[in-house]
């Protein structure tokens, strides 16, 4: 029983990291119909950045998400201005192959800065845990996971009740007529990118002071951020969440029940059954 | 080898510039990839080797590759090295499965190639000639490990955790071998895929199982990583043992919430009484910022010996192959000497240290010849 | 008068023909076993890129998991070859075998799905595959993968044609399966599969109201595609005579099959090969720093200045960002690859 909570727990609260992951590239899809494969590696940015303003000026990780998500949303913002924007109406496959040029270039520009050594961030609380009954729960993650249901309520709340977030949500629901309702569809993307950016570096920031940093660390959470995102529905945020929370926990008792080896195999196996079986996702109104 | 390598010199420079040209020897290591931040360790070793045999006045044009740490790209390289650029022999590559796929060419080519730090036993099984290694092979890792503990206490049940690649599988796989043979029973076996960031889960089940040991195979991030999960979890065993690599490295020491009293088996360290180890050990320091790891010493002592056999050989690859075969040094890494024994050949029977961590300092403490201090055991348990 | 477009043609394929000629030639003079190997390597990318062509180009199936058939043809041909010593020329068809019964079932969860949807899946069937490879150490020893470089001689009756001692025989070998996927993706484009393909690609719907059997056409090409890739795959394995997962079945091949047909020009006959023969030189001259020793030699740049070591120090690693900036160049600039780029220009200046 105490194997079951503690995995249980533990799934729970990493699950609120891709919550916030799946979050982002739910919005940018949602937005744009684009597969960002670059995801993971914006990520990684927001990963570096939170190294550096820890290691430079003493910053706590989590502090630091105040600067982080303005700075990663203009980071976004620029990357759609600049790059996405011109295949926004080409074939689907070279907007993935764009973003995956894009991943390749910013992984491999930090291997250049920063080489491939593996960054760790250590705070005080880093390895510090709470002891409820037999179960502890880690410190770092409770806080993150409390960050990320602030972040992901704040983003509800805008996307709900202001102008610009119903702006987008309209472009998400159908772009052209958005378009014909007098909304800036193009300013709308970079909105969605460059708040997606700031979503998914944040959560890099938040899992900082628990795992560690380096070039190539995006790649593996831009396929689990893809898993998430299908299994809750392209374009819907609370699916996101949701899906997010979901594949933590079962990875994490895919770990603990069938072994470490094969809970990625576990999460795979969710994503094609999804896929196959209810393609729109748990809450996903936008089809295929 | 300092003094034998100055006598030779000597003896060289009495008899008059019997031959003038440069010896090339190739190095074929991870400088760029995942494996980079350890094979940074290598290459700085032997930059360290090539300034000491400019001091003693050879002549020794070392030709750098790049296997970025893919099996493939490691014989791209060597196929360059020894039929492009001519080499008289190979010091490296530094992983596991680079060093393993290279080895049949080496043998193809007959270019003596000296691995310096790759634990994969079959590397030194396959019966090849031209295939030498300086570092003791994966078994080795474990028994060393078991052995210690077997001296501190009687441990009855071990349970591992390693990852899923070349490294971790060799390693676990013979010390799973070894345990059985010592009557420790295997209450888990774990292997994770490498960059995983969660294994709280994992760790819960094997602190169920309540083990007397717990032995890690891990390289630097994730064996952090382990460590900070079991302290979350309260995995407490008599000892973690930390089958080198990860363990052994300075950034782990560093975390010292987490890295103490942890046992880890290396291939050296700078406060053993081997010849120049010590000194090694501070100039490396002095020259590039950091502890050097056993990964530096390794590659200092393959060059060396690389370099004294090809010059004895005068740049002959068959004679510098016979040079290896024969020959013995003292040196940093202590005897060095390549037999067959037990399945090997061409292997350096070398001693392998367990240290434990104190406080963020590596302490040796096992063989006892060698022990710079009494272990602490059992596990005290987390503050 | 011959009209223009069949002189072109005519043109090129005479152009081949001399390549060819040259190809099969060049070991007489070229005694380089690096210069072979790096040839070897672009005819194993052609192979490579032009078998998912086949899916990927004619019949719009973006699948980025290429890899999935490639390692189980290695894998199997280096098993057998191991554990079994049955020669790869034979191995490399009960390789083929297990890869049509792998691509059907691909095919059965894959081509449910469109676009985007249908590149996700790929992906992550390839990635089940390369884990559970990873995780079935007793069948294909997992991450440590296979070793297996004891290739028997070649024989026809009694007389020993090769015994691979060196690279020619795999110079030979690489081209003429370089060739015949070529030749197969030259009559794929001329024959009424190829039309239905490019029909199915162009508007899947459009295609079947007018008879045309999507999913028997899309299973089709893939079993071609995914045995030809099978065959890369038992080449490479003989070649190497190293396997191991992350190698064989990683998703950074699958990016590497896809990247050759983008640049080169996606759904074209010569795309791939010019894929092949950019990248692969690309990596290799940039692996092994010549490019900087190039430039001191030349005199334009001084090797011990800041620049100077700062590119000798980093570019070797930089191949993979220099990957990345051609993929985004190429998608935002040229996105029909470089033969479209070129096809273009040749275009306008008859125009003009």
């Amino acid at each position: 029983m105490d194997v079951f909570l503690q995995s249980l727990i533990s799934g729970i609260l990493l699950g609120g990291v891709y919550a916030l992951i799946g979050t982002g590239l739910t919005l940018i899809f949602g937005v744009m119909r684009i597969i960002n494969f670059a995801h993971g590696d914006i990520q990684m940015v927001g990963m570096y950045l939170t190294y550096l303003l820890f290691v430079h000026l003493g910053i706590d990780p989590f502090v630091s998400v105040l600067i982080t998500f303005p700075a990663m949303f203009l980071f976004g913002g620029l990357l759609q201005r600049v790059f996405i924007n011109r295949v926004l109406d080409a074939l689907p496959q070279n907007q993935i192959l764009l973003t995956i040029g894009l991943g390749l270039v910013m992984s491999n520009t930090a291997m250049l800065i920063f080489t491939s050594d593996y960054k760790i961030l250590t705070t005080s609380y880093s390895s510090g845990s709470l002891k409820l009954g037999g179960i502890s729960i880690s410190q770092p993650m409770a806080i993150s996971f409390l960050i990320t249901v602030a972040i992901t309520a704040a983003l509800w709340w805008f996307l709900k009740k202001t102008d610009t977030g119903q702006a987008i949500r309209a472009t998400a629901q159908d772009r052209d007529a958005a378009r014909l309702m007098g909304i800036n569809v193009r300013r709308m993307s970079i909105l969605a990118f460059g708040l997606g950016s700031a979503l998914v570096a944040t959560a890099g920031a938040l899992i900082s002071p628990t795992y560690y940093i380096y070039p190539q660390v995006g790649s593996a959470f831009t396929l689990k951020a893809f898993v998430i995102t299908v299994l809750g529905g392209m374009g819907s945020i609370v699916g996101a969440a949701l899906g997010g929370v979901l594949i933590g926990i079962a990875e994490s008792l895919g770990g603990a029940y069938i072994s470490a080896g094969w809970k990625d195999v576990v999460v795979f196996a969710i994503f094609l059954l999804v896929l196959l079986v209810k393609p729109s996702g748990l809450l996903g109104k936008s089809a295929a | 080898m300092t003094r034998s390598l100055l006598a030779l010199s000597l003896v060289l420079g009495l008899s008059g510039p019997a031959w003038a040209q440069a010896l090339k020897i190739g190095v074929i290591n991870s400088m760029s990839g995942p494996e980079a931040p350890i094979g940074e360790n290598l290459t700085n070793g032997i930059k360290l080797a090539e300034e000491d045999l400019k001091k003693q006045g050879l002549q020794v044009q070392i030709v750098w590759e790049d296997d970025t740490g893919v099996p493939k790209i490691a014989m791209s390289a060597m196929e360059k090295l020894a039929t492009r650029e001519g080499v008289t022999g190979i010091v490296g590559p530094y992983t596991s499965a680079c060093a393993n796929a290279v080895s049949k060419l080496a043998e193809r080519y007959k270019v003596p190639l000296l691995v310096p730090a790759a634990a994969k036993e079959e590397i030194t099984r396959q019966g090849l000639k031209y295939v030498f290694r300086m570092n003791a092979p994966a078994d080795v890792y474990a028994s060393v490990l078991v052995d210690a503990a077997l001296t501190m206490g009687k441990p009855k049940t071990v349970a591992f955790i390693y990852e899923n690649t070349d490294f971790g599988n060799s390693t676990s796989k013979t010390a799973k071998e070894y345990v059985a043979k010592k009557g420790i029973q295997v209450v888990a076996d774990e292997s994770y895929s490498k960059g995983a960031q969660d294994y709280r889960s994992t760790l819960t089940v094997i602190k169920s199982k309540n083990p007397d040991l717990v032995f890690l195979v891990s390289y630097v991030a994730d064996a952090i990583l382990l460590m900070r999960q079991s302290k979350e979890v309260g995995l407490k065993p008599q000892a973690f043992l930390g089958g080198g690599a990860g363990y052994t490295t300075a950034q782990f020491a560093a975390e010292k919430a987490v890295s103490n009293f942890v046992f880890s088996c290396t291939q050296w360290t700078d406060d053993v009484s081997w010849p120049g180890a010590k000194e090694f050990g501070a100039r490396y320091k002095a020259k590039f910022g950091k502890e050097p790891t056993y990964h530096a010493a390794c590659a200092y002592a393959s060059m060396m010996v690389m370099a004294d056999a090809a010059k004895t050989a005068k740049g002959d690859k068959d004679r510098t192959q016979a040079a290896l075969k024969a020959g013995k040094w003292n040196g940093i890494m202590g005897e060095v000497k390549f037999e067959d024994y037990a399945g090997f050949n061409n292997q350096n029977n070398h001693t392998m240290l367990v240290q434990q961590l104190f406080d963020g300092k590596y302490e040796t403490v096992f063989p006892a010849k060698f022990a710079t201090k009494k272990p602490v055991f059992p596990f005290p348990g987390w503050k | 008068m011959i009209p223009a477009s069949r002189l072109q043609s005519r043109l090129a394929a005479a152009a081949s023909l001399l390549l060819l000629a040259a190809l099969l030639l060049l070991p007489r003079h070229v005694e380089s076993p690096y210069a072979l190997h790096v040839l070897i390597l672009i005819f194993l990318s052609t192979i490579m890129g032009q078998a998912w062509n086949i899916l990927g180009g004619y019949t719009g199936q973006y699948s980025v998991g290429h890899a999935a058939y490639f390692g189980v043809g290695a894998y199997v041909t280096a098993s057998l070859l191991l554990n079994r010593q049955v020669a790869p020329w034979v191995g490399m068809w009960a390789g083929a075998a297990a890869v049509v019964v792998v691509a059907l079932v691909i095919g059965s969860i894959c081509f449910r799905l469109r676009g985007p949807y249908f590149v996700l899946a790929s992906i992550a069937v390839t990635e089940i595959i390369r884990l559970t490879a990873t995780n079935l150490k007793d069948l294909t020893n997992g991450a440590e993968g296979l070793l297996a470089t004891d290739i028997p001689p070649l024989k026809v009756g009694a007389t020993v044609l090769t015994d691979f001692g060196t690279k020619v025989p795999f110079y030979y070998i690489a081209l003429g399966m370089a060739v015949l996927t070529v030749l197969a993706t030259w009559v794929v484009e001329r024959t009424k599969l190829g039309y239905c393909f490019q029909a199915i690609r162009e508007d899947q719907d459009a295609a079947h109201s007018l008879g045309i059997n999507p999913a028997f056409h899309k299973n089709v090409a893939l079993v071609i595609s995914a045995v030809l890739t099978s065959f890369a795959g038992a080449f490479y394995a003989t070649y190497v005579g190293f396997v191991d997962p992350p190698t064989t079945l990683g998703l950074d091949l699958s990016v590497q099959i896809v990247l050759i047909c983008i640049i080169g020009g996606i759904g074209t006959l010569p795309g791939p090969v010019l894929g092949a023969c950019i990248l692969v030189p690309l990596s290799e001259v940039l692996r092994s720093n010549a490019v900087p020793e190039l430039l001191v030699k030349w005199g334009w740049m001084n090797g011990d200045s800041g620049a100077g070591l700062f590119l000798k120090e980093n570019l070797a690693h930089a191949h993979v960002l220099i990957y990345g900036i051609l993929v985004v160049l190429v998608i935002l600039f040229m996105p029909e690859g470089l033969v479209g780029f070129f096809r273009r220009i040749t275009r306008g200046r008859r125009a003009a």
